[in-house]
């Protein structure tokens, strides 16, 4: 549906924040809430099959607890979830693509621009490539 | 709009490249493996290190086909069990882990020498302190690849560029160099006076006269070394579902550089003084033919270029390792912790941890023998290595014959991609393999001996039969895994037709009463 808010969610509590936040928005306004999270790792090495089975599944507790926090707050809440195959930032902006959603919200974990340019990070990538609004949400440390 | 991996920034086709490229890790690998391959076959080192690409090319069809049927990180593990049955594949996993730590030492070893040098020389022949540097950088490249860590594609152009650019600039120096007056240098090898000469290029070099068949395979198994990884990134690049024409020409194109700068810089090496002289400097090959080719800021290029090769090539050494003891983990072959993931970084935690300890400790044997006896273990290593590569390898092309058994004849593409090449290459890879295991086990192969046979014999097959009383005791601990059969040849799909993917591993298996 189109106007949706799509939130990019990571393991270990990454992007809660983000995720509250557009949760936050999305009940306020009445549309959707997309999470999403993207489980491809490093690009370099073998990859896929046993891997991105053990990786999808830590993607799915952690997607799984962040909904059930969420649904809890915002009972009329529509929330819908997409486990994507593909680098996160991509991930984020396909389904945004797909969906015609209206902004991205992704967290943020403190990277210096200095390391983000030499190492590259999510945050970073996403605000330089996406087609539409992002909403970028510092992490909460209680979260890890 | 599926874009992926770096493609989705603006670098497109020359980041691909970069990839290739870098986790193939020119610079290390030339450092580390020049010198014994002259030590091999001297002027003729421009045509081994061209010999050794054929069979690595020849695998490379067999892993772009066996990715297409099960694209699993286990890579020859799971090709293996598919294959052959459990047994085999466990073993497949097995050689592909022993590979990886097998380098270890030597990877830490130059890149400890080296990053003293680019300080101070003389300190670089002091072992404790190259040693310790190399621990610090076993630790640094396993928390690299624990934190997931991927340097963004621009700071990957930056390096490599300037590892390219400073090989290059040497080569052509060291060819113009001995195609003009020429140079020599004179130097104190083991307390004789020794005086080199430069050697004028020739195009004999890259032809096969003259050489020895021993000293060819010799040769070969340490040169298919500086292939390793080449392959990887050809698996990877063509796996983009939404691949326009990218990938195919990335694959392509990166492996012309990296044929020309192996071939443009070995040629540069042997000629600037000599095969002898690059055979008697084995250990730091580069440092000493840079400085007497190259200005002094060049040659601490030279030394960072190899440096960051170096810290590139843990691509292909730790991320294969950790990832196939993932899979051997996650499909039941072994312990299932080996398959836990850091939940934050999504990269195998548990894996990562263990593979970096056991190479500490495989570094610090390594040293503790070579340091007090006369065997260079160290150097071994690298031969070591290419018998690893060789027999993995060599079992990689195997499997596909073997697994695409019903589909071999079906088109002259299928014969030849999936029979002739994979099956060239896999019986020169066993071939050299085994012609090195019956060479290697005099003292007179070099390199030393260990409980009085050849040391590279021993640090080559010791690691790998090991894993045969291993898989045993996971084989009875594991009868899930190991009831597992190869798949039905009759259900084995097409490699070309549209749909390949195999069903998940596991579905066959022996009924247990």
């Amino acid at each position: 549906m189109a106007g949706d808010l799509v939130a990019g969610v990571g393991g270990a509590g990454s992007g809660y924040a983000a995720a509250r936040t557009a949760a936050r928005v999305a009940s306020l306004i009445g549309v959707p809430l997309v999470l999403v999270f993207g489980y491809e790792s490093v690009a370099m090495g073998p990859r896929g099959g046993a891997l991105e089975e053990e990786i999808a599944a830590i993607g799915e507790e952690a997607i799984a607890a962040i909904r059930d926090e969420l649904l809890a707050q915002y009972p009329t809440l529509t929330i819908d979830v997409e486990l994507v195959p593909q680098r996160p930032v991509d991930a984020l902006i396909d389904v945004a693509a797909a969906r015609g959603a209206q902004v991205i919200a992704v967290g943020h974990g403190g990277s210096g621009p200095l390391k983000a340019a030499l190492l590259g990070s999510i945050t970073y990538e996403i605000v330089h490539r996406a087609p539409l609004p992002v909403l970028v949400v510092p992490n909460d440390p209680d979260d890890e | 709009m599926a874009d992926k991996g770096l493609k989705g920034g603006t670098l497109g086709l020359v980041a691909v490249i970069v990839i290739g490229v870098a986790s193939t890790a020119p610079g290390y690998s030339l450092a580390a493996s020049i010198g014994l391959v002259t030590g091999e076959a001297g002027v003729k080192a421009p045509f081994i290190m061209l010999a050794a690409f054929v069979p690595m090319a020849c695998i490379a069809a067999s892993f772009y086909y066996l990715n297409k049927a099960d694209p699993d990180c286990g890579t020859n593990f799971t090709w293996g069990v598919r294959a052959f049955g459990p047994k085999a594949g466990w073993i497949a996993g097995w050689g592909c882990i022993v590979a990886d730590l097998v380098i270890m030492p030597n990877l830490a070893g130059v890149s400890g020498q080296y990053l003293v040098l680019l300080f101070n020389e003389t300190a670089a022949n002091n072992i404790y302190l190259t040693t310790f540097i190399g621990i610090l950088f076993i630790i640094a490249m396993t928390w690299i690849c624990w934190k997931g860590i991927e340097l963004s594609a621009r700071s990957q152009v930056l390096l490599l560029g300037t590892e390219l650019v400073v090989l290059a600039v040497f080569a052509v120096i060291a060819i113009a160099k001995s195609f003009g007056n020429g140079t020599s240098h004179t130097a104190l090898v083991d307390g004789v006076t020794k005086t080199y000469h430069s050697v004028k290029p020739s195009l004999s070099w890259i032809s096969p006269s003259g050489l020895s068949s021993s000293a060819v395979i010799a040769g070969l198994v340490v040169a298919v070394f500086i292939y390793w990884g080449w392959d990887t990134c050809v698996s990877v690049n063509e796996e983009a579902k939404d691949s326009s024409k990218t990938p195919g020409r990335a694959a392509v194109l990166s492996t012309v550089i990296l044929l020309a700068i192996y071939l443009i810089t070995s040629f540069g090496a042997v000629s600037l003084l000599g095969p002898d002289f690059v055979t008697d400097n084995a250990g730091d090959a580069f440092y000493q033919l840079g400085k007497v080719a190259l200005p002094t800021t060049m040659v601490k290029l030279l030394l960072i270029a190899v440096l960051t090769s170096a810290a590139a090539s843990c691509q292909t050494t730790i991320l294969p390792a950790t990832r196939t003891m993932l899979s051997m983990g996650s499909h039941g072959g072994a312990p299932k912790k080996l398959a836990h993931i850091d939940p934050k970084r999504l990269t195998p935690d548990y894996s990562s941890y263990l593979f970096g300890g056991v190479s500490i400790a495989w570094y610090l044997l390594l040293v503790t023998v070579s340091h007090n006896t006369s065997t260079d273990a160290y150097s071994a290593s690298i031969a070591a290595v290419g018998m690893a590569i060789a027999v993995y390898y060599g079992l990689s092309g195997v499997s596909c014959i073997v697994y695409f058994r019903r589909h071999l004849f079906s088109s002259a593409k299928n014969f030849l991609l999936i029979g002739v090449l994979p099956g060239f290459g896999g019986i020169v890879l066993i071939y050299v393999f085994c012609k090195t295991v019956w060479d290697s086990r005099h003292a007179a192969y070099g390199y030393g001996t260990l409980f009085g046979v050849g040391t590279v014999l021993v640090i080559g097959t010791l690691l790998l039969a090991l894993g045969i009383p291993l898989m045993l005791v996971c084989s009875r601990k594991y009868p899930t895994f190991f009831g597992f059969r190869p798949d039905p040849p009759d259900l084995v799909k097409d490699p070309s037709g549209e749909d390949t993917l195999a069903a998940p591993l596991g579905t066959y298996r022996r009924e247990i009463n």
